[in-house]
């Protein structure tokens, strides 16, 4: 059975808690600590990572009591659902274990905000993704390109996706999604669906031969492990596509190195091999961006690019001057501004160029 | 044998002067004109039944015949009053037996019932129907007030064949009002209740609905002894108000007879201190403003014995306690009675407090959060108007009560009750609502506070923890069910067999954390122990009772002991 590994670390957070009240002492479980303080920057993998700091979540603390009893029961329900062979949504928990506690007008939750930061303890602390404890979360990554995917019993072309696409699925896990029929060269990873709308219409997967896929924003999990996997399986290289803004910049971060937050499975989510295509503000003089489709910073930008400046994979010197030509100018792009040229700029002159001339950002 | 008998009935003063100035009668707004109605007609009758010796039964009863519109009914099982006296006692004002003697006094100054009278006439023009059963006859009559002349009117006088003793005035009132307030007269009668254990009271208000509140004693008070005005308490004016009454022939002679703590001994030394620029032994017509305030400076300088204490009776520990207990039924009580002391140099007082936490202590709102309650006595009277304007209300508010484990003062369920009694309650204003900030007064309040509210304190914070304690329990045993139901799941170990592992294991903790908790609080006792040393040290140094002056007379000595 699927996932039977989840079961058995389950069961093994029980059992360690029912020795603990075997021997009359009362039980308390031992999480990794989840703040910025446990965080850092692994050199080796190029990732981010959580640090060793744990800490003990008691039943007969009063400040824990009610979070140590929400955590085992989410443990159980997990178990129960694994076992089921049924995915649900963390809505989905919350609501299934939310009930009115014996002897009071209390609720075991009162909302989200209790269940899925606990959630998250499990993961961290039993080294699982949430895929692997069946809890999907909702995507709307959208990919196409050149290979076939094996989900359960169904095979997909994903060239014969037609204008949609494939839309990724929440759980990209290799033990559930098998890739088959891999014929591309490379990966192009797209922050909005629009422009990858375009491509996809000029079907420039097909001319270029590479995949292209977006996750609509910033991407959600399942489209991170999906780039992932194509990039370790297949030693396919991924390119970022984003908007010249801070938050295309940081977009592109959280593919290649990962979130702070989910520090702790970026292991399996981030691509360090990533490298950034554009859009870039010196792009402006090379192709000539016409000033009418310039924006102006706004202060949260500027924080921004003051903060990025100081993170390890962003000191370097060509981002650095990247970081410090949006400054000075004052300004951001989209990367539909590249239609003022024409509609078709985008995938058949300045894509082509860009890898033409291998002109990438680490 | 020149003592001269100051009980004699003083009248002055016009019907018509106070038609006009209501509010020196306590009556106005509407809410508190009803309630000052039922102080003047039932403090009259404890009056009147603690006189005869009756142990007092009262029944009141408030009617509503329209908006602002109610009758009310007193009756009583005193005495009853022969009819003369009964006709002045109502129907005339300033009249009463209680004026110019310094006794200690429940109420006013006889203006009360007879100001109610005439209340009800300017506002209905209807009499007040009175039934007196004194001395084995019934009698009925109508009592009014002849505004000019300001003597009673009789009317429709009969009597009745049916046996009664005691008091029953019934009159109608407009431009009052009768709410759920803790103004209202259901409130006064409750603190009469508790500060007259030996009252009883039923009470039928608008909505007919009855309270009872018994007697927690059969003792009647004592009789306060009556006594003159101590000599240095006077200030010029009521010295040259006074010698208008006297009959003295000299000035002399007048101080003597009308003032205490006046011997020969004072009188040489006070005429030595005025020397030849004033002669005591002046007529006494020759008192003018200029000689009054000289003699007033004078007397001051000079040495007296302090004033005799029996002339105030207080309730007594036991009885307030026993009444507290009844009526407010508390968790924790402590009742203290300080010490007669004296104010101004000579007037004597006592405080009474008690301390009353948990039961029906405090007040309940509408929307049933607690509010903490202050009981402000004076002479057993309970004072529920101007709480702000009075020194009681101060020295219950500068204690720090966070000392004595109340965290959270205004917002507990906790009734202070404080009693002051004196023949001369210095009041604000004619009002009579609140007490005037006499530093003797408000420092004797505070020391009897911080005594009671030390201990209750212990009291308290043991309750405190305990509850807490409970608290935390049930908390632990409502989310072991949760855990009990989850390791069900996860280990197959049945939920039945998880609980009392799970129980045994919460009492283990709690004792635990009990043992580390007598250990920081036997420091927190040794603490306050050293603390407490200090507090009694202050109290040393605080208290201002007058020391007995190098008096040689020993007989007066040993009185005063006594």
């Amino acid at each position: 059975m699927k996932n039977e590994k989840s079961i058995k670390k389950l069961e093994e957070l029980g059992q360690k808690t029912l020795d603990m009240i075997n021997r009359m002492e009362q039980p308390y479980f031992e999480l990794p600590v989840r703040s910025l303080s446990n965080t850092f920057f692994d050199e080796k993998s190029k990732t981010i990572k959580m640090g060793n700091k744990m800490s003990k979540r008691y039943f007969l603390n009063t400040k824990h009591t009610r979070k140590y009893a929400q955590t085992i029961s989410i443990a159980a329900e997990l178990k129960k659902i694994i076992k089921e062979q049924a995915t649900i949504s963390i809505r989905d928990l919350y609501y299934a274990l939310k009930h009115t506690l014996k002897n009071s007008k209390e609720n075991s939750f009162e909302n989200q905000g209790e269940s899925d930061p606990i959630i998250e303890d499990l993961e961290a602390s039993l080294g699982l993704l949430r895929e692997e404890l069946n809890l999907a979360a909702s995507t709307k990554g959208v990919i196409s390109g050149k290979l076939k995917i094996k989900d359960g019993k169904d095979t997909i072309d994903l060239s014969k996706m037609g204008s949609g696409g494939w839309g990724v699925p929440s759980n990209v896990e290799p033990d559930t999604i098998e890739i088959k029929d891999l014929d591309a060269d490379f990966v192009l990873f797209i922050e909005k669906d629009a422009v990858w709308k375009r491509f996809n219409e000029d079907k420039f997967w097909k001319k270029h031969n590479c995949i292209i896929i977006t996750g609509k924003g910033q991407p959600s999990r399942a489209e991170r492990r999906l780039a992932q996997r194509l990039n370790k399986e297949f030693n396919l290289p991924i390119f970022s596509l984003m908007d010249a803004d801070p938050w295309g910049f940081y977009i592109y971060s959280v593919i290649k190195r990962g979130s702070i937050s989910l520090s702790y499975s970026e292991e399996k989510l981030a691509t360090p091999d990533t490298k950034y295509i554009g859009l870039t503000i010196s792009d402006i003089d090379k192709y000539k961006i016409p000033p009418e489709v310039f924006m102006k910073l706004s202060p949260e930008d500027l924080k921004r690019i003051k903060d990025m400046k100081n993170y390890p994979w962003f000191k370097n010197k060509l981002w650095q001057k990247e970081l410090n030509l949006m400054k000075t100018k004052n300004v951001k792009l989209e990367l539909e501004a590249l239609s003022r040229k024409r509609i078709r700029f985008i995938t058949e002159e300045y894509l082509p160029d860009k890898i033409r001339n291998k002109d990438f950002l680490p | 044998m020149m003592t001269k008998n100051v009980s004699k009935l003083k009248e002055h003063s016009i019907a018509e002067f106070f038609k006009k100035n209501r509010h020196m009668l306590g009556l106005y707004g509407k809410l508190r004109s009803l309630t000052t109605i039922i102080h003047e007609f039932v403090a009259n009758s404890i009056d009147a039944c603690e006189e005869a010796g009756i142990l007092p039964e009262i029944e009141v009863k408030i009617v509503k015949i329209e908006p602002n519109h109610f009758e009310v009914h007193v009756i009583d099982n005193g005495p009853g009053m022969d009819e003369k006296s009964l006709g002045k006692a109502l129907g005339q004002l300033l009249v009463g037996s209680k004026f110019h003697r310094l006794i200690q006094m429940r109420g006013q100054q006889g203006i009360g019932a007879s100001g109610c009278i005439l209340f009800s006439q300017i506002t209905t023009g209807k009499p007040t129907k009175v039934i007196n059963g004194h001395k084995g006859k019934t009698v009925y009559m109508e009592i009014g007030i002849n505004i000019e002349k300001n003597t009673p009117i009789i009317t429709n006088k009969k009597h009745i064949n049916k046996e009664f003793k005691g008091l029953a005035i019934s009159a109608e009132f407009k431009e009052v009002d009768y709410q759920d307030s803790k103004q209202n007269a259901l409130e006064y009668l409750r603190r009469i209740a508790i500060a007259n254990p030996h009252v009883q009271i039923k009470f039928l208000d608008p909505n007919n609905k009855l309270y009872v509140f018994e007697r927690t004693t059969d003792e009647i008070p004592k009789k306060p002894i009556e006594i003159k005005a101590h000599i240095k308490s006077v200030d010029t004016d009521t010295l040259i108000t006074n010698a208008k009454y006297s009959t003295a022939k000299t000035v002399i002679n007048y101080i003597k007879e009308t003032y205490d703590r006046v011997g020969d001994k004072f009188l040489k030394d006070l005429q030595k201190t005025l020397g030849k620029e004033i002669n005591l032994k002046m007529k006494r017509k020759e008192l003018d403003w200029d000689k009054a305030e000289k003699i007033i400076k004078a007397i001051q300088k000079i040495k007296t014995i302090a004033p005799r204490t029996d002339s105030i009776i207080p309730i007594s520990e036991e009885h307030l306690k026993a009444s507290i207990i009844n009526i407010l039924k508390p968790e924790t009580l402590y009742v203290l009675t300080r010490k007669p002391t004296t104010y101004k140099g000579g007037y004597p007082f006592q405080v009474e407090v008690a301390i009353s936490y948990g039961g029906k202590s405090g007040r309940k709102l509408k929307d049933k959060t607690i509010k903490s309650e202050i009981m402000r006595f004076a002479n057993r009277t309970p004072l529920l108007f101007d709480q702000g304007a009075c020194a009681i209300t101060r020295a219950v508010n500068s204690i720090d009560w966070k000392r004595y484990h109340i965290r959270d003062f205004d917002n507990e369920p906790i009734t202070i009750i404080v009693n002051l009694s004196s023949v001369h309650i210095p009041y604000t204003n004619t009002g009579k609502q609140a007490v005037a900030d006499e530093q003797e007064i408000i420092d004797e309040i505070k020391l009897a506070l911080m005594t009671a509210g030390r201990a209750i304190s212990h009291h308290i914070s043991k309750k405190m923890k305990h509850g807490l304690k409970l608290e935390k329990k049930r908390m632990f045993e409502r989310y072991s069910y949760e855990v009990a139901r989850a390791l069900q799941t996860l280990t197959g170990k049945k939920e039945k067999e998880l609980l009392p592992k799970l129980k045994e294991i919460i009492l283990k903790r709690l004792e635990l954390e009990d043992e580390e908790d007598s250990t920081k609080q036997e420091k927190e006792n040794k603490k306050e122990e050293l603390e407490e040393d200090i507090i009694d040290e202050e109290e040393q140094t605080n208290k201002k009772t007058p020391k007995i002056t190098k008096n040689k007379d020993k007989k007066l000595n040993d009185f005063f002991k006594n």
